[in-house]
């Protein structure tokens, strides 16, 4: 067992991390609206947009038109302006994109155009602090190419009104603190605490990765910002602080807007057509997509995409997944969208220390095991109460399992109790007999291949949701082959599959039974093939649909208390775990229902 | 949160309504002439509102953003048709 891993301030900065030349103005404005909006935007290259980034960007295209060269210091006479200017500091190592610039022979007035609208005091209006600061930045910047510079203008478009901000010593002062502390936090690589409770967080674009009130709940951050102690090494995470009353508030949205597509008609091609992904069956137009309302395109078996499709899909951030006809999962295409290095350097340094990887492993079988035995307790006809007590037991052994080898044999055993009892979460309406196709071999798992119907479904299903975390290790920046419970193996999406081990009785299991029980999928989905029993297409299309009717539905999240879809859960899970090995948070919450 | 618009456009120029048709393609089900139906989040109003922008003659040119309320939940009484039938897709993913 080694050390718990080290607080933040202990870190040392990442090696080999170079530095742009210059800091941009507009980074010193998100610095001082919230250091941790930088560092994901500067230092990590993350940046989502909002209905405000997009809005501004379309003003900004009529400002940004770049008007008449700027006339250098003393030489222009009169009143004049110039539109888009950028220039820079050598001193402050500051580069600013500037708006507008007034000027009257030497003396200017930099203008910044900003979307919202300005804040309202009891002395009467004022520009943002975060707006002053880069103002402040431009005026430096101007002033140290040879202007005058004693006043700024920011204009706020939603209002249209102008707020004029005054250089005073004590706002230049504070400017340049920031730029060095933004400096500072960008080469020591540590990204700073979110804000505790702050009304910023709901407009914040970036919210659903920051999930700055559930990091902070974690550390044991109130909403009223005194820190609490993290809980101890090894000491479970508690489940209901103290400081709850505060409550966890709702930014993340509870379902994902978006929805998979799954091809499963061989011989389809998919071109593109605009926005359009248009799929053809022949030459017979079968079904468009649109690319706006796609999280990810999924070609089972032999399906033809052109590259048009694919790389308007990459464009758009929308993965492509490829999948055997029998539903192995070959692999999946992504855009360039993440550029978060650091977390996996972090990932990998952290793959190789034993002590993590056991305690990593031991919350997620813990966690698994919890949620089989609540799977039975749930939908069985009449649970054996010794099966429960026993894996209630073992869910409590794992949890100080001294290897990963015990682990293994934990998790394997669990796992033959539960699929022995399995076969009694299937029933089939009042009066009528489970059909034989559904419990005729059905004495534990097999694959490879399956030899019942219930197998067959339950590896369709596996592979679904190792997709589906796959697809979240990139998107959260994670590679999902290095893994820490399932230590790497060719050709194995390792980290996938240790994020997916508590999820696979909530989800697949629990989307096989209730397809089964509520006979969306019926003995004549199937053929027997020798010993192995096959899905017909007809069955697969259904068992798609119950599989994302699962993960569409909404569950409480045990920890937070607010209710979010299996999508969502999925990408929270994996961004806390981020957060736990960036040192953030002492312990992975492994999701488990109650 | 996405909310259902009907949006529909008046297009003055036939070159620049067949790229205003190419363009809500992209976002909505085109339910009529020059009448699509949307459901959008703010940020994609936003950007459709951009696309558009970029193409349309702001003074001969007219499109119409009617907002339906809240997508999810909305039941089948916002929108009601005789004649050919209206129906409205609601699946948790698409399966061809």
């Amino acid at each position: 067992m080694g050390a718990p891993l080290p607080a933040e301030s202990e870190r040392e900065p990442a090696a080999g991390r170079t530095l742009p030349d210059y800091l941009p103005a507009r980074m010193v404005n998100e610095y001082v609206y919230c250091p941790r909006l930088f560092f994901y935007e500067w230092v990590e290259g993350i940046f989502v947009e909002s209905a405000d980034t997009i809005e501004g960007k379309q003003q900004h295209r009529r400002v940004d038109r770049e008007g008449a060269p700027m006339a250098a210091p003393g030489e222009a006479e009169g009143e004049w302006k110039t539109r888009s200017v950028t220039l820079s500091s050598e001193r402050h190592r500051l580069i600013a994109r500037i708006d507008l610039i007034e000027g009257e022979g030497r003396r200017v007035t930099p203008v910044d155009y900003k979307h919202g609208r300005p804040r309202e005091t009891a002395a009467g209006l004022e520009a943002w602090p975060s707006d002053r600061t880069q103002l402040a930045v431009q005026a430096l910047i101007l002033r140290e190419n040879g202007y005058e510079c004693d006043e700024g203008i920011v204009f706020y478009q939603e209002t249209r009104q102008r707020v004029r901000v005054a250089m005073t010593p004590e706002l230049v002062e504070e400017t340049l603190k920031a730029a060095r502390e933004a400096w500072e936090t960008a080469r020591r690589g540590v990204m700073p605490p979110p804000l505790a409770g702050s009304p910023k967080c709901p407009g914040c674009s970036l919210h659903p990765v920051c999930l700055p009130d559930e990091t902070n709940w974690l550390r044991g951050v109130g909403r009223d910002g005194d820190e609490r102690q993290l809980s101890l090494f090894g000491e479970p995470v508690p489940r209901k602080p103290a400081m709850s009353e505060g409550g966890v508030r709702r930014l993340v949205s509870a379902r994902t807007e978006l929805r998979p597509a799954y091809l499963d008609t061989q011989g389809l091609r998919v071109g593109r057509s605009g926005d359009v992904l248009v799929v053809k069956d022949e030459d017979k137009v079968v079904q468009e997509l649109r690319i706006h309302d796609l999280c990810q395109l999924n070609l089972m078996g032999n399906i033809q995409v052109t590259t048009q499709a694919v790389q308007a899909l990459c464009e758009e951030g929308v993965p492509v997944c490829y999948f055997s006809r029998g539903g192995w999962f070959y692999g999946v295409t992504t855009g360039l969208v993440t550029k978060n290095v650091f977390l996996r350097q972090m990932q990998f340094r952290l793959a190789a220390e034993p002590w993590f990887c056991l305690r990593l492993g031991r919350q997620l079988v813990a966690g698994k095991i919890r949620n089989q035995r609540t799977m039975i307790l749930r939908n069985h006809v009449e649970p054996d109460a010794r099966l429960l007590a026993e894996m209630k037991r073992m869910a409590e052994v794992a949890v100080r399992a001294k290897s990963l080898e015990e682990l293994l044999g934990l998790e394997g055993n669990a796992a033959r109790l539960y699929f022995e009892a399995f076969g009694g979460l299937i029933k089939t309406g009042e009066g009528t007999d489970v059909p034989k196709v559904f419990r005729l071999d059905f004495h534990g798992r097999n694959r490879r291949p399956p030899r019942d119907a219930v197998n067959a479904l339950l590896s369709l299903g596996y592979s679904l949701l190792a997709k589906d975390l796959t697809v979240t290790c990139y998107a959260v920046g994670f590679d999902p082959m290095m893994g820490f419970y399932h230590q790497p193996r060719f050709g194995r999406p390792a980290l996938a599959l240790d994020l997916m081990e508590p999820f696979r009785p909530l989800v697949v299991d629990s989307a096989v039974i209730q397809a089964i029980n509520t006979r969306m999928i019926t003995e004549k989905d199937f053929v027997q093939a020798g010993p192995a029993v096959v899905l017909k297409p007809e069955g697969r299309k259904a068992f798609y649909r119950a599989y994302e009717q699962r993960m569409d539905t909404l569950v409480t999240h045990p920890l937070f208390e607010y209710r979010v879809s299996y999508r969502r859960l999925l990408e929270i899970q994996a961004r806390l775990l981020a957060r736990y090995m960036e040192g953030e948070i002492g312990e992975y919450p492994v999701f488990v229902t109650r | 949160m996405r909310n259902s618009y009907l949006v529909c456009y008046d297009i003055s120029d036939d070159k620049r309504l067949r790229r205003v048709f190419q363009i809500m393609r992209g976002w909505g089900d085109h339910l009529q002439l020059s009448v699509f139906e949307c459901q959008l989040t703010r940020a994609e109003l936003a950007e459709l509102k951009g696309e558009l922008g970029e193409v349309i003659h702001h003074e001969q040119d007219q499109v119409l953003f009617v907002d339906l309320g809240p997508a999810e939940g909305r039941g089948d009484r916002v929108i009601t048709a005789i004649g050919r039938p209206y129906t409205s897709f609601d699946a948790p993913c698409y399966v061809v």
